[in-house]
């Protein structure tokens, strides 16, 4: 379970302190997939980063299965979004795969059969001996998903991990992070500044206000476990949802203006 | 066999220029060049090349392995560490901008005149090409990288072998390349000072006793090797760096 309590950030340069998050509270229970949905600026990529364990908060506390996170927690394993510059060109796909796996100290037999499975999963078998820039820009977001299928996480953070794919990609993406996450039971974060990814993809959507960031509001999404891209997207009670995240998010940008004008 | 015909053409037309043109010559210090060609064949015969060549080659090899050693150690350390980086930064361009040869005179009080100090002089020349490019390439490291390999627990020296000096080796061999062309240099230099073998001391030695033509051939003989090993540091480079390569390829593509 990841609980994040009263969260708060600031960055300070020089004289100037910027608060990128003011207050965050929430949970994500174990096996959940929880979207986390904001205006852009709004501080998601600072607060993964804080529950990564990447970047220390200025106040408040994040607990990963009972532990608090002070460095990188050891069950987590992260997507970010920059896949090009997150996978390491010196290395093949099948070495960039199993290079946090020699960390753990598993042996090579144990390696090499997370490290073709995790790619079967992914649908990349054939390509462990090709390098990262031979593949497309999808291709490459997948090798980076079966890094982290392969480190056997409890906890999967993705940073908009789709936001830089075209659209058929990003489609196809969706439904294999879905399936993923159907088959191997782990806690899926999600952060996105995309409204129907969120809806579509998400047990739960989370929404984040602007800058400083507060948690606007929270809806549980109840459309059915099977989703398609077809079907889902067409519901009414997906219309209803995503039209609900979206007041959401005009009012927090809203919210964000009036503070400005006063 | 274009491409060879385009590296082989102007090498080529310069040498046949420079033997028709010296073909007459009645200077005793430029003599024609069948006469050099004709000295070469019988100057470095295989008992010099093991007499001189040999050891002048050892001691580059020397020089160089133990700069690009103690650069690269260096260079990282500095690289990652940005209050060192702060505090050495000033020094190092200091004795970057001694010219190396003017220590040569420095380190024969210290080492004597043996093989250790050419080593020393070649190593602490070529060392900072080095040593600079390696702190600047550590320095350049995607920040995205370190946090991947910090998410996953890459930590300490794992870090270091597996991705710090992998992403800043494109940059390494750069200051590797530089710090080759210096090494040859300061190889004859500290040949010249004070010897008894040793490409550049069997150079000066004909100088002196006016055996002009070995002279020349020992020059031309000094270009063949400089040539061929950059021509091998290519080879290894495009090696080594092939995903570097392949990558730049393949950015400039899309």
């Amino acid at each position: 379970m990841l609980k994040v309590t009263g969260l708060r950030k600031t960055y300070r340069s020089g004289a100037r302190e910027v608060e990128a998050l003011r207050d965050l509270t929430f949970t994500v229970e174990n096996g959940e997939l929880v979207c986390l949905v904001g205006p852009s600026g709004c501080g998601k990529t600072t607060l993964l980063r804080c529950i990564a364990g990447l970047l220390d908060p200025s106040g408040g506390t994040i607990s990963l299965d009972g532990q608090p996170v002070q460095g990188p927690p050891p069950g987590l394993a992260m997507v970010f979004q920059e896949y090009g510059r997150s996978l390491f060109p010196w290395m093949t796909v099948r070495d960039n795969v199993e290079l946090p796996l020699k960390q753990k100290k598993l042996p090579a037999a144990r390696r090499a059969s997370l490290v073709s499975s995790a790619l079967s999963a992914v649908g990349l078998e054939g390509t462990e001996s090709a390098y990262p820039w031979q593949l497309s820009g999808g291709m490459q977001q997948r090798v980076a998903i079966a890094r982290a299928v392969a480190y056997e996480p409890s906890t999967l953070l993705m940073d908009e991990p789709f936001a830089a794919v075209d659209a058929q990609t990003r489609a196809d993406l969706e439904d294999l992070v879905r399936a993923l996450w159907q088959r191997l039971n782990v806690t899926v974060l999600f952060i996105t500044h995309d409204i129907d990814e969120a809806v579509y993809l998400g047990q739960r959507v989370i929404m984040l206000s602007s800058s400083p960031t507060v948690v606007q509001d929270e809806i549980t999404v109840d459309l059915p476990a099977s989703r398609d891209q077809l079907h889902t997207r067409a519901d009414a009670r997906f219309t209803e949802l995503r039209t609900h995240v979206y007041e959401q998010i005009q009012a927090a940008k809203r919210g964000a203006q009036s503070t400005v004008d006063s | 066999m274009k491409r060879v015909a385009y590296v082989l053409g102007l090498p080529v037309v310069l040498f046949a220029a420079w033997f028709l043109l010296s073909s007459g010559s009645e200077s005793f210090y430029a003599p024609p060049l069948r006469t050099i060609l004709a000295s070469f064949a019988d100057t470095w015969t295989l008992d010099r090349l093991r007499a001189d060549v040999l050891p002048s080659l050892l001691r580059l090899a020397a020089g160089y392995a133990v700069a690009g050693v103690l650069g690269v150690a260096i260079g990282i350390t500095i690289g990652l560490n940005r209050r060192v980086r702060a505090t050495v930064e000033p020094v190092l361009e200091f004795f970057r901008a001694l010219p190396p040869p003017v220590l040569v005179p420095i380190i024969m009080l210290f080492a004597g005149i043996g093989d250790s100090m050419k080593i020393i002089v070649i190593a602490l020349g070529c060392v900072w090409p080095i040593l600079l490019n390696t702190v600047e390439g550590v320095r350049a490291v995607d920040s995205i990288q370190i946090d991947t390999a910090r998410a996953y627990g890459i930590s300490g020296p794992s870090r270091i072998r597996q991705v710090i000096l992998p992403a800043a080796s494109p940059q390494i061999a750069a200051g590797l390349r530089q710090a080759l062309s210096i090494a040859i240099i300061l190889m004859v230099i500290s040949e010249m000072f004070a010897s008894s073998n040793g490409l550049g001391f069997t150079i000066v030695q004909f100088q002196r006793s006016f055996a002009i033509p070995e002279m020349w051939s020992g020059i031309i003989l000094l270009g063949l090797l400089g040539f061929t090993l950059s021509l091998l540091f290519r080879l290894a480079e495009g090696r080594a760096l092939r995903w570097y390569h392949g990558l730049r390829e393949a950015q400039r593509r899309s």
